[in-house]
């Protein structure tokens, strides 16, 4: 691996790997036209944004957040409010994300400022608790988000050159998953960057030995809270990214407790503080839930299996299940992730 | 109704709803105390303690027993505390054998990965739920549907204890819920500090190496603790359905939530933190609930908890950690 | 005479009860070697901890360089205060009537399609925003401004004198309990130690600007000289945590060298060393005295105390019961006693 070295190469050969091989999904669409992966595979992509920005808070500088989805959802809202014809602002999709990743800076920075001096379990418990109250408020507040009906519709990526490059919407999955493929990699770009940056070099050691890191002049308190903050803003995005997916912010119990442990195990079971591990953990998990799943659900019921009223007989209903036995498994045997990263949480 | 009874009556809820959380939170920070370990499983192995009341009063045909004129004889205390004794010795053991399955082979992992295990246990145990919840209970009533909450049937009469005549409503539940968990954490606090593996609990929650190296089985003592934790939890779950006469396959969640909260409130590992953390959690709730908006006061608890967790950061009384240097 | 690189001054450490450290005063020459020794429990650690910030001394003060090294309250602090107080009160009126607020600024003025009256509706914020009356408006804004600028300055208050407001000073140190990073290599754990000379900041991190990417370069260049300086060259890419024990306290030292500190605080850098590694720390402290770095030690291996320092301080049950050179020090009927028994030294 390149990390030794003093040239760092722009991407690890596993990071080449996965991005490209996502690049080439597409053409699984002509041998499975029935599952439309690509189309499928756009929300794989969110979340492995949304993991890498959860990587960054818990791989990298070990603050235990099981609330990640509240600021997936400040970020949807946020999206939602600037672009909606509902309301004034309609600042347009790019401008809509850059809005959403600053107001997930934002809240990173103000639920990590009271947090600071929290031992591990008691942040782990406090993250747990913003989740939920910022489901609430965002359920409360109806003039402003609509409750449970959500705000749409929401504007689709936006191309320059229409004439050139056409248009982008769930007439095009294809073309937006390009769209959103380019963002992951550009994000995958700057995380590895902050891997090898002085921010990044602090940050594991403030995950280490925080006490020692203090001893080297490095200030813990300072750097949790740009790692709250990035964590926070790519989340947001994320959310910006998957409201914009289904023209809807949908409702905020969309961005619940589940989603918030879907992305800490997209990190863990990938592979914890590896982006690589977290593009595979994204790969695996959603993949699983939302492509593998329903189509086996869909394919059962086409030959007559889980139709009857049984609550054994629908696979759909398995779902808890599979997912506890997977996690507790993979804890048991393969702790540290499909992916070992060098980099790995050892507390 | 003066203002005063009003406050009263939510005095009242906070408190019945504060002692069930305090005994769902003991389970946590005993578990906690000894193993250092946030189980997310203990609001499920609670959730599977009412479906198993609900199952056993199912069974016994009770539905057609329990009708408007038998409440509140004393066949029905025999029956409810059956029900906190029998889901408590269910709860008790499912916690133990998840222990033994899971999180002891676990013990030395890093604390992410138990945490992770604990999570994927609470997975499965809510399936479970789901799945009892499928099976045919409709002799009490609720929906068939596996994912449909059901009715949990009134065990005890529902008169006002204080008069026909009185605002303030003070029922026997109210009395049952006082009348189950006070010798419980009483008792649980006598054991503690008078018994041979009470003092074995305590000796392992601060040092377990030096524990083992004195003698102290701390595999036992830790099953012991797993034990009387779910034994907690099973008994919180029967007065909690009977109290809110319902039960879900996702009621952990917010029971969880509640005694996770009083829990850290009072300083995670700290028993009598957790029943005051639990207490006060119930009368927040209440006090939230009437004079701001009950919508509101999810958020009300969380900002109080980190208010309290700003200037006090190991909880109310939670031992301020030391780093030794 | 030249004024000292550290004065401790009359410092005492209590915790509870315990007296771990009483009225001790230590002067630290420039260039010299300072050995503070005693027996276990005598307050040794603690003391190093007082002078590194790791605690506050319940009395008595450390000079470091002539000062006391603490962060000094600015015009800037209190700005920043009272700054945080201001967002605080203005982000709690908001909050508390925002559904309103809500109303009177957006809904009511926008109609669908049509162009949005800006103008109106900044004004409309303001004045629903500050129309809400005592409980609405001003009781939020007081409170947050209370809360804010008083909770601002009492966090200030409490972290004036951290390990890293000293460590910026030029103090460096080692643990008695080795903590590395260990999942880092031996060159990240050394390029870590020198952050404070670093100065690439977050976005030329994250963009990969020449600045940070020449810095990183010249980071790793030091680094990999300074594992060489102790001898650990040929394991740079190792994980820390994989080291055997005496090469971790290697590390530990030109890890605390890194910032080319004033002095370094080494605490029982012998602990577990053979004879033979104790002649080549002897050999290595000396030279990092030579190449311009105060050495400051605590230590119970005889040999490498006399054989090495310029001063020795004698603690015991936390008080200072003798100091002065080795001979005096071997000599001194009290340290004899108290600590090295009756036997003969060195």
């Amino acid at each position: 691996m390149s990390a030794g070295s003093s040239r760092v190469a722009l991407f690890s050969r596993g990071q080449v790997f996965l991005l490209g091989g996502l690049a080439l999904v597409p053409l699984l669409d002509f041998v499975l036209p029935s599952v439309q992966l690509s189309a499928q595979m756009r929300t794989v992509i969110v979340f492995a944004i949304l993991g890498l920005g959860l990587n960054i808070v818990v791989g990298w500088t070990g603050l235990l957040n099981l609330g990640i989805g509240a600021f997936m959802a400040i970020g949807a809202y946020a999206f939602g409010i600037a672009t909606c014809e509902i309301y004034p602002f309609q600042i347009g999709f790019w401008p809509g994300i850059l809005l959403a990743g600053a107001v997930g800076a934002l809240a990173g920075f103000l639920l990590g400022a009271p947090t600071l001096r929290l031992r591990g379990d008691y942040l782990a418990i406090v993250t747990l608790g913003f989740g939920e109250i910022v489901q609430d408020a965002l359920k409360n507040l109806e003039p402003i988000t609509k409750g449970t009906q959500g705000i749409n519709p929401l504007p689709t990526p936006w191309l320059p050159l229409p004439e050139l490059f056409g248009t982008v919407s769930n007439e095009t999955p294809v073309r937006w998953f390009y769209l959103y493929l380019a963002i992951l990699a550009v994000v995958v770009y700057l995380a590895r960057n902050l891997e090898f940056s002085r921010l990044g070099r602090q940050l594991f050691a403030v995950r280490e030995d925080e006490l020692a890191a203090r001893c080297m002049a490095i200030e813990p308190d300072k750097a949790k809270l740009k790692a709250f903050a990035m964590g926070a803003a790519l989340a947001a995005m994320a959310g910006a990214m998957f409201a914009s997916l289904l023209s809807s912010t949908g409702e905020p119990a969309n961005y619940d407790f589940q989603v918030s442990i879907l992305a800490l195990c997209i990190v863990i079971v990938g592979g914890i503080g590896s982006i690589t591990g977290v593009l595979v953990g994204a790969i695996v998990m959603v993949g699983l839930s939302n492509v593998v799943l329903p189509n086996l659900t869909q394919a059962l019921q086409r030959n007559g299996i889980g139709s009857t009223g049984s609550v054994f007989s629908s696979p759909d209903n398995y779902k808890y299940l599979i997912f506890g036995l997977a996690l507790v498994l993979m804890m048991r045997y393969r702790p540290d992730g499909i992916i070992h990263s060098r980099k790995a949480v050892r507390k | 109704m003066t203002d005063t009874e009003v406050f009263l009556q939510q005095v009242i809820y906070g408190l019945s709803n504060g002692m069930i959380i305090a005994l769902v939170a003991l389970g946590y920070t005993m578990v906690y105390g000894i193993v250092e370990l946030i189980n997310f499983a203990h609001g499920d192995v609670f959730t599977l303690g009412g479906f198993l009341a609900l199952t056993i009063v199912g069974g016994l045909g009770a539905a057609a027993v329990l009708d408007m004129n038998t409440l509140g004889e004393t066949s029905n205390w025999m029956l409810l505390f059956g029900l906190v004794v029998g889901a408590g010795l269910f709860c008790g053991g499912l916690n133990v054998a998840i222990d033994k399955v899971v999180y002891k082979p676990l013990r030395r992992a890093p604390k992410l990965t138990q945490l992770v295990a604990a999570i994927g246990v609470s997975f499965i145990l809510v399936n479970i739920a789901l799945f009892w919840g499928g099976v045919p209970m409709d002799a009490l009533g609720g929906g068939n549907a596996a994912a449909a909450p059901k009715d949990f049937p009134e065990i005890l009469e529902g008169t006002n204890l204080l008069g026909e005549e009185s605002n303030v409503v003070l029922r026997l539940e109210d009395v049952a819920i006082f009348a189950i968990t006070v010798p419980l954490m009483i008792g649980l606090t006598l054991f503690v500090k008078k018994t041979r593996l009470g003092r074995g609990m305590r000796a392992t929650a601060q040092n377990p190496i030096a524990a083992k190296l004195m003698g102290i089985d701390t595999d036992r003592v830790i099953s012991a603790t797993f034990l009387i934790g779910g034994f907690l939890g099973g008994a919180a779950s029967v007065m909690w359905s009977v109290y809110n006469n319902t039960i879900s396959f996702q009621m952990g969640f917010r029971a969880g939530m509640d005694a996770f909260t009083a829990a850290v409130l009072g300083g995670i590992g700290s028993m009598p933190g957790a029943m005051l953390g639990g207490i006060l959690i119930g009368l927040i709730r209440a006090m939230s609930d009437q004079y701001i908006e009950t919508q509101w006061t999810n958020v009300v608890v969380f900002g109080v908890l980190i208010l309290i967790l700003v200037f006090r950061p190991s909880g109310l009384l939670g031992l301020k950690q030391r780093e030794k240097v | 005479m030249s004024a000292p690189l550290i004065s401790v001054q009359r410092v005492t450490m209590r915790f509870g009860g315990l007296t771990a450290v009483k009225d001790v005063s230590v002067d630290v020459m420039r260039g010299s070697i300072t050995a503070v020794i005693g027996p276990n429990g005598a307050g040794k650690t603690t003391l190093f901890n007082a002078i590194t910030g790791v605690y506050e001394p319940t009395e008595g003060a450390v000079q470091v360089s002539g000062r006391d090294p603490r962060r000094a309250l600015t015009g800037g602090v209190v700005a920043g205060a009272l700054g945080t107080g201001l967002a605080t009160g203005l982000g709690l009126a908001v909050l508390v009537r925002v559904e309103t607020i809500w109303e009177k600024s957006i809904l009511e003025l926008y109609k669908f399609q049509q162009a949005f009256p800006w103008g109106t509706s900044l004004k409309a914020f303001v004045e629903t925003l500050f129309g809400g009356g005592f409980i609405g408006t001003w009781l939020p804004i007081l409170l947050g401004l209370a809360l804010g600028t008083v909770g601002r300055l009492v966090i200030w208050s409490r972290t004036r004198r951290t390990p890293d407001v000293v460590a910026s000073a030029g103090v460096a140190r080692t643990f008695q309990n080795i903590r590395l990073f260990p999942e880092l290599s031996l060159v990240e754990n050394v390029v870590v130690g020198m952050d404070r000379r670093l100065s690439s900041g977050m976005l030329g991190g994250l963009l990969r600007l020449p600045g940070a990417v020449g810095e990183r370069s010249a980071a790793r260049g030091d680094a990999m000289r300074l594992l060489e300086f102790v001898g650990l060259a040929d394991k740079a890419e190792t994980a820390a945590g994989n080291l055997p024990y005496g090469h971790q306290r290697r590390l530990e030292i030109a890890r605390a060298l890194a910032s080319k500190p004033d002095v370094i605080l080494l605490d029982e850098p012998a602990a577990g060393m053979n004879p033979t590694e104790t002649v080549d720390l002897m050999r290595l402290i000396k030279s990092i005295r030579d190449a311009g770095t105060t050495v400051v030690l605590i230590e119970h291996h005889m040999r490498v105390v006399m054989g090495i320092s310029d001063r020795i301080a004698v603690l015991q049950y936390g008080e200072k019961i003798a100091e002065g050179t080795p001979d005096q020090i071997k000599n001194d009927p009290r340290c004899i006693e108290a600590y090295l028994g009756k036997e003969d030294l060195g």
